[in-house]
């Protein structure tokens, strides 16, 4: 039914170069507190499809620093917010793609991150506690962005991580959840960045990866769930990382993400016929990224980034994704 | 966004949309600005506790204004409260993230909140010149009960199950696990494709096991006719198949069958599974292989 379809990119780098343009929606205002990340899967998206300096660098670059927390020593979502791991994660991400890492003061804010370290191992997001694997990830990421990973307590890291993985191969969220893709994402990707995937029980968790195939071709997170986009990256990601990907059917995924594209007003939604938003189009095209879509940039799978910026930092690790096709 | 389907609207319609939002956006934003300047004086009033539940009740997502609160509570209510007093605040404000998870069941930000609450709630008042759990205790069956209906609402929500744990594991008296497991028994009954109630099931079943409450080789049995009902009840739905196939990996590879009898009977299972389920055929086959390869004398020491 899709077989025709294609990325429809000039459409999607105009959606996200309107997004910040929508001041007069008040879901725009309802949100954000989730800006830095959008910032950041735009421009990841925007990188991917070919067209990173579609938005203003300075400009860009002006936000993110207006958003650090003095106080804090991290960065809020917004000005004003307080600093929280998710947010201060983007803003490393959003620096480093936008080659500004000069403007962080990065003792301060590799502080912060090792300040939200628990006995247990895992991280908090900020000073009140909340704790997840998704936090544990940020901090590791980050740090091995900055190059400052030498700083981490490797061993109690990864020893919460085990204690998360499940009968499934599947890992949760804390200690005794439910397996979930996104936190397997979480789990699997730090692993690969502390060079512990030995850990993982690889054949039954890509296993119960594949099985998140649905036969409309979508991925869902958990059993018995929907197919949404976003776990096209969640999924496809630790299969990459577990040099998996052929384990499920990717023309099916491609033609299920490329259906979800919004035709008239650019980006990609959740699943076809729903609105479209900024996090799905960046999972969307990151997921046909890793799948081979012609056309497009390669993705890191561990650091959901452009992959050529990674490898000049020297973090590349053993993933595979399927080839580049041509046009 | 999930769920929210597309709608398209002409332009006038949108037009229209906007002036209608625009006093709402107006009224937003000054109510934000408010709160943060406040937040920026540190002003730890009742006053500013009363505005942060204004415009949390407008965006229960706003993070940094549950931070605040938070703070307004530390810094300036707390302070000058007495250990009853400080116990009714926060059953007030475990009722505020109960009416906004109605409508938000799945904001981190709520199930953080109410967390926290929960965390410093004071023991108990002094009963006959002795100290009491009871503020403890009635605050965590209120939130047993809480989770139950979010639970029901949604079986799935994998929040609620992770805050259900948290409950559980802290409760200022313990129940006993087989409470829990009864609790998983109810669910899966209810919905035998509710694969949050099998992992429960399934650290709660480790656990009993671990500290000898439970007979492993009994339980085993029983849950192995559980899943061989399962599938008879609802064979036509192909996705629990997997889940109850992982169930059985659990049973089958971590703690090996343990007898003869029992290992033919997960054989005859994996057989059927074959024929209901041809599409995972070979991963059936290759379960049975497993089994078929474990030596018996494997069987005593693995248990």
């Amino acid at each position: 039914m899709t077989q025709d379809l294609k990325l429809l990119v000039p459409l999607h780098v105009s959606y996200i170069q309107n997004l910040g343009k929508s001041q007069d929606e008040l879901a725009y205002h309802l949100t954000a507190h989730l800006r830095m990340n959008a910032i950041y899967w735009g421009l990841t998206a925007l990188y991917i499809m070919g067209h990173k300096d579609a938005l203003d660098r300075e400009e860009m670059i002006g936000f993110v620093m207006s958003c650090w927390d003095e106080e804090a020593g991290g960065f809020g979502a917004h000005p004003d917010h307080d600093a929280h791991i998710l947010s201060t994660l983007s803003a490393i991400q959003i620096l480093i793609m936008q080659d500004a890492l000069d403007r962080l003061d990065v003792d301060r804010v590799v502080k912060f991150i090792l300040s939200l370290q628990q006995p247990s191992g895992v991280f908090a997001g900020d000073s009140f506690g909340e704790v997840d694997t998704r936090f544990l990830y940020c901090a590791v990421n980050a740090l091995s962005l900055l190059g400052r990973l030498f700083e981490l307590d490797v061993e109690r890291t990864v020893s919460y991580i085990c204690e998360c993985k499940n009968y499934d191969g599947g890992f949760g969220a804390t200690a005794g959840a439910e397996s979930h893709a996104a936190q397997v994402f979480v789990c699997v990707a730090a692993l690969a960045i502390l060079d512990r995937l030995d850990v993982v029980d690889q054949q039954t968790l890509c296993w119960w990866l594949s099985e998140r195939q649905l036969p409309n071709g979508g991925l869902n997170g958990r059993p018995q769930k929907l197919e949404d986009v976003c776990y096209s990256f969640w999924v496809l990601s630790a299969l990459s990382i577990l040099n998996k990907m052929t384990w499920i059917d990717s023309e099916k995924l491609v033609s299920f993400i490329l259906s979800a594209q919004d035709p008239e007003s650019g980006g990609i939604a959740d699943r076809p016929g729903d609105m479209a938003d900024v996090f799905h189009t960046q999972f969307g095209v990151a997921g046909l990224s890793l799948l081979g879509y012609p056309g497009l940039v390669d993705l890191d799978p561990v650091y959901c980034m452009p992959a050529s910026i990674i490898e000049a930092r020297g973090l590349r690790k053993g993933w595979k994704s399927l080839p580049r096709k041509s046009i | 966004m999930h769920n929210v389907r597309r709608v398209r609207q002409s332009p006038a319609a949108i037009q229209a949309n906007k002036e209608r939002e625009r006093s709402k956006i107006v009224d937003y934003l000054a109510l934000t600005n408010d709160v943060i300047s406040r937040k920026k004086n540190k002003d730890w009033s009742r006053d500013a506790f009363d505005v942060t539940q204004k415009l949390l009740e407008k965006n229960p997502e706003f993070y940094t204004i549950w931070n605040y609160r938070r703070n307004i509570m530390l810094n300036g209510i707390f302070p000058d409260s007495t250990s009853e007093q400080l116990n009714n605040i926060l059953a007030s404000e475990l009722m505020l993230t109960t009416t906004a998870l109605k409508d938000h069941p799945k904001v981190y930000w709520l199930w953080n909140h109410r967390r926290w609450c929960l965390q410093n709630i004071p023991d108990g008042p002094i009963v006959e010149e002795k100290p009491s759990l009871q503020w403890r205790i009635d605050n965590w069956n209120k939130e047993l009960a809480v989770v139950d209906k979010m639970l029901n609402a949604d079986p799935r929500n994998f929040m609620a199950w992770n805050y259900r744990r948290y409950v559980l594991a802290s409760m200022p008296i313990q129940r006993p696990e087989t409470a829990e497991l009864a609790y998983t028994t109810r669910k899966i009954s209810s919905s035998f494709s509710n694969f949050s109630a099998w992992h429960q099931r399934s650290k709660i079943y480790t656990s009993l096991w671990r500290s000898g409450q439970l007979d492993p080789v009994k339980s085993r049995d029983e849950e192995l006719e559980l899943i061989h009902n399962a599938i008879y009840t609802d064979p036509d739905d192909q996705r629990c198949m997997d889940s109850l196939v992982y169930y059985n990996r659990l049973l089958l590879q971590k703690h090996r069958p343990h007898s003869t009898e029992l290992r033919g009977k997960c054989l005859v299972l994996l057989q059927q599974l074959e024929d209901i389920d041809p599409p995972r055929r070979y991963r059936y086959r290759e379960t049975a292989e497993e089994i078929r390869r474990i030596q018996p004398h494997e069987v005593a020491e693995c248990v």
